[in-house]
C-alpha cells in the first residue's frame, strides 16, 4: 500500500537545517493497522505528512498504492489525496462555519461527485460513526469525541484505502479515546489500511504492528530494533547552513 | 468549469459572517448605485458638450463692443466696422448678428402658423442679421434661397420682416410632412412672414425652450447695429489668433469712443459655455473613481482578513483534496456572490437615486443598458481585488492542518 525508500526530509529556514527524516525506509501493506510511536520531535508527524502528500520529501522515493508520487504536480497530488487518503487530526479540524453534513461534504465536492451520490455517502458515513441524527449540528455544538467521530466520517466518506491519523485520541478522555479506537479498528477490519501516530502505549499495543521513529529513523519493532544509525538521546539535529 | 461548485457551502458559511458580509455588500451596492448614476450623468454631459451648432466653428471669431450712450448713427458706424473688418487679410466675411449659439444672450419668440394666435404654440430662437448670416456661419441651406438685399429691414424699422429662413427642426415642428417653402409664420400678429429657405441645423443660443425646442430657430433679415449685436468674422482657421489681435486697432480707427467688450475664437466660446458641464463630468468621474478604489480596497481588506482567519480551514481543505485552483476559485466565487447581491441591491438603489434626481433636477430616466455596464464594472473590480488575497490563500501549505494545534 505504502512504500518509502531512503526518504529524507530537511526543513530549511534562514539559519538552520532540520533533518526531520533521515533515509527512512518502511512499508505498510494492505489490510494493516500500524501504530507509529516515538519521542516528541522525532519526525512522526513529518512522516505522516509525507505519507499523506501534505508535504514533499527532500530525497528518496515514495510509492503510494503503486504510484510513484515524487513526479506529481499539485493537481495530481490533490486528486490522489482526495481519492486514496482519509485524514484524522488530533484537533479534529472540522470547519467551524459548516455543519456536520457540509463538513463531510467537503472532500466529496472536490471529488466532483453527483449530488445524490454525495448525499448518500454523507448520510451513510455519519450513520456509520453514530452521528446520523446530528447532521445539522455545528462542530461547536458537539463533544470532543463526537467531533472526532464526525472527522472520521469525513475521512471515510470518500472510501479511502488509507486512513492516516495523527494522535487522534490526544485531545480525548480515555472513554472517548476507546470509542474512537474501536471505530478505527472496525474500519480496518473492513479493509482500510490504518496508520496512527500515538504517544499512548495502550493504543499502540492494540495495533498489529508498531513502527518506532527516533530522530527521523524508523525501526520496525516486530522485526526487531534497528536503531543503529540513531544518535542516542538526540531527538532532532540542527546544523547551521552557513 | 468548477467555478460556483462551492456556492452552497459558501452561502452557508457567509451566513455565519453576516456582519462583515453585509457591510461589504452594502458598500458594493452603494458604489454601484452612485457609479451607475454618475456614468449616466457624465454621458449626458458629454452628449451635451458635443452638441452640434451647425456652424463652421473653427473658422469663426466673435467680437463684441460695448456701446456708450445713445447709438446715434450706430447703423452707419456698424457698416463701416463691417467693411473695415472684412478688409483684414484672411477674413472671408463679417456679419453683425443679435446672438450666437453658446453665446450669453438669447432672443426668443413665440410663433404660430395662424394669424393673431394668442397661444403661440411654439417657441423659436430668432436670429437677426442684415448680412449673409447663412454664408458666414457656414450653415447648410438645404431648401429655398438666401435673403436678397431688398428684403433686409433695419432693426429700427417698425415693419415686420416679410421673409424668414428657418431651421429644419422648426420646419418639421410647424409643418410636419409638408414643404415649408412659401408657408407663412406669424409672430403674434396678423403679419405673415413667408419661409424662403431651410437650413439643416442652427442651434439655439442656449437651453431655453427645453428639450422639445432643441434646434428650433429662425433667421430674420434685420440689420443689427453694434451694441445689442456682436460681429462674427469668418476667417482662415490658421489665422484666427493673428486676426483677433488686429481687431482692436481696426475698430478703434473707426471710432475711439467705444470699448471692446470681448473677443473670442468660437472654439473658446464653446469651451467657456460648457465649462460647467466639463467640471461636473470631471467631478463625477473623480468621485466614481474614488468610490471604486475605496470599494476595491474594502474587498481586498475583507478578503485578506478572511484568508488570515481561515488559514487553518484552507489547510484542511487542501488536505481533503482541494487543489490550489480550488482555493482561488473559492474566494473568487465568494466575491462573485457578494458582488452579485451588492449589484442587485445597487441596481434598485440606482433607480431610486435616479428618481430623486429626476424629481429634484432636470435629469432623464436612467437607461436600462447602463445597468449591465455597472454590473460588469463591479464584478470585474471585485474579481481583480480578490485575486491577490485568493492567491495568498492558495499558497497556504496543506500541512498547516497537522502543524497547528
Ligand atoms: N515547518 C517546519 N520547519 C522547520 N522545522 C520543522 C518544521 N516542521 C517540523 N519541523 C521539525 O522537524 C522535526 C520533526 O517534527 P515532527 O513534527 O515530525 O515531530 P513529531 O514526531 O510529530 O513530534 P510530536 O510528537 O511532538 O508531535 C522537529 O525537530 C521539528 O521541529
Ligand atoms: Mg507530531
Amino acid at each position: 500500500m505504502l512504500r518509502m525508500k531512503d526518504v529524507s526530509k530537511v526543513y530549511r529556514t534562514e539559519v538552520i537545517e532540520t533533518h526531520a527524516l533521515r533515509e527512512l525506509s518502511l512499508e505498510v501493506r494492505e489490510g494493516e493497522f500500524v501504530a507509529v510511536t516515538g519521542p516528541s520531535g522525532s519526525g512522526k508527524t513529518t512522516f505522516l505528512n509525507i505519507a499523506g502528500l501534505l508535504e514533499e520529501l527532500t530525497s528518496g522515493t515514495y510509492t503510494l498504492d503503486g504510484v510513484d508520487v515524487s513526479s506529481l504536480d499539485d493537481r495530481a497530488r490533490s486528486r490522489l489525496r482526495n481519492e486514496k487518503i482519509g485524514f484524522v487530526f488530533q484537533s479534529f479540524n472540522l470547519i467551524p462555519d459548516l455543519d456536520l453534513f457540509a463538513n463531510v461534504d467537503v472532500p466529496l465536492r472536490y471529488r466532483g461527485l453527483s449530488r445524490t451520490d454525495r448525499h448518500r455517502r454523507i448520510a451513510s458515513a455519519l450513520e456509520r460513526v453514530g452521528l446520523g441524527s446530528r447532521m445539522k449540528h455545528f462542530p461547536a455544538e458537539l463533544s470532543g469525541g463526537q467531533q472526532q467521530r464526525a472527522a472520521i466520517a469525513r475521512a471515510i466518506a470518500g472510501g479511502p484505502k488509507l486512513l492516516l491519523a495523527d494522535e487522534p485520541t490526544g485531545n480525548l478522555d480515555s472513554a472517548m479515546a476507546r470509542e474512537v479506537m474501536q471505530l478505527l479498528e472496525e474500519l480496518n477490519a473492513q479493509g482500510t489500511v490504518v496508520v496512527i501516530v500515538t504517544h499512548d502505549p495502550e493504543i499502540a499495543a492494540r495495533a498489529q504492528r508498531n513502527i518506532h521513529v527516533v530522530a527521523g529513523i524508523a525501526a520496525d519493532l516486530e522485526r526487531g530494533p534497528a536503531l543503529v544509525r540513531a544518535p542516542a538521546g538526540a531527538a532532532d539535529h540542527h546544523q547551521p547552513t552557513a | 468549469m468548477r467555478f460556483l461548485v462551492d456556492t452552497g457551502p459558501i452561502l452557508f458559511s457567509l451566513r455565519r459572517h453576516r456582519t462583515a458580509a453585509t457591510l461589504i455588500v452594502l458598500q458594493i451596492a452603494l458604489t454601484c448605485a452612485i457609479v451607475c448614476n454618475a456614468i449616466f450623468l457624465i454621458r449626458e454631459r458629454l452628449v451635451r458638450m458635443d452638441r452640434p451648432s451647425g456652424l463652421v466653428e473653427d473658422e469663426l471669431l466673435r467680437v463684441r463692443l460695448a456701446g456708450i450712450g445713445t447709438t446715434e448713427g450706430a447703423q452707419a458706424l456698424t457698416k463701416r466696422d463691417l467693411d473695415a473688418l472684412a478688409a483684414i487679410p484672411g477674413v472671408k466675411s463679417v456679419v453683425s448678428v443679435n446672438m450666437v449659439p453658446f453665446g450669453t444672450s438669447s432672443w426668443n419668440s413665440g410663433v404660430s402658423t395662424i394669424p393673431d394666435d394668442p397661444k403661440s404654440p411654439m417657441n423659436v430662437a430668432t436670429y437677426l442679421s442684415g448680412q449673409d448670416l447663412v454664408g458666414t456661419f457656414g450653415l447648410n441651406l438645404i431648401a429655398g434661397r438666401n435673403f436678397q438685399p431688398e428684403e433686409i429691414l433695419s432693426f429700427e424699422d417698425t415693419a415686420e420682416p416679410a421673409v424668414a429662413i428657418v431651421s429644419k427642426a422648426t420646419a418639421e415642428r410647424l409643418f410636419p410632412n409638408q414643404d415649408p417653402l412659401g408657408k407663412a409664420l406669424y409672430f403674434g400678429s396678423k403679419h405673415p412672414t413667408r419661409i424662403i429657405g431651410v437650413v439643416e441645423l442652427l442651434a439655439r443660443p442656449n437651453d431655453w425652450g427645453g428639450r422639445d425646442a432643441v434646434g428650433c430657430s429662425v433667421i430674420l433679415p434685420v440689420r443689427m447695429a453694434f451694441g445689442p449685436a456682436s460681429y462674427i468674422l469668418r476667417v482662415d482657421t490658421d489665422r484666427r489668433e493673428e486676426i483677433l489681435a488686429q481687431v482692436d486697432a481696426v475698430l478703434e480707427q473707426n471710432s475711439a469712443s467705444r470699448i471692446l467688450d470681448s473677443k473670442f475664437t468660437y472654439t473658446a466660446l464653446r469651451r467657456d459655455y460648457f465649462q460647467q458641464d466639463r467640471s461636473m463630468a470631471w467631478l463625477m468621474f473623480v468621485v466614481s473613481a474614488a468610490l471604486l478604489v475605496i470599494t476595491a480596497l474594502g474587498v481586498v481588506g475583507l478578503a485578506s482578513f478572511w484568508v488570515q482567519q481561515r488559514r487553518r480551514q484552507i489547510g484542511i481543505r487542501r488536505a481533503l483534496g482541494a487543489t490550489r485552483g480550488d482555493i482561488v476559485r473559492y474566494f473568487q466565487t465568494e466575491n462573485f456572490i457578494l458582488a452579485t447581491i451588492g449589484i442587485v441591491l445597487g441596481m434598485a438603489l440606482a433607480y431610486g437615486l435616479n428618481l430623486v434626481l429626476m424629481d429634484k433636477y432636470e435629469v432623464e430616466r436612467l437607461p436600462a443598458q447602463l445597468l449591465p455596464i455597472g454590473a460588469l464594472l463591479l464584478w470585474s473590480l471585485g474579481q481583480v481585488a480578490v485575486l491577490g488575497p485568493a492567491l495568498r490563500a492558495a499558497a497556504i501549505p496543506p500541512a498547516i492542518a497537522t502543524r497547528t494545534v
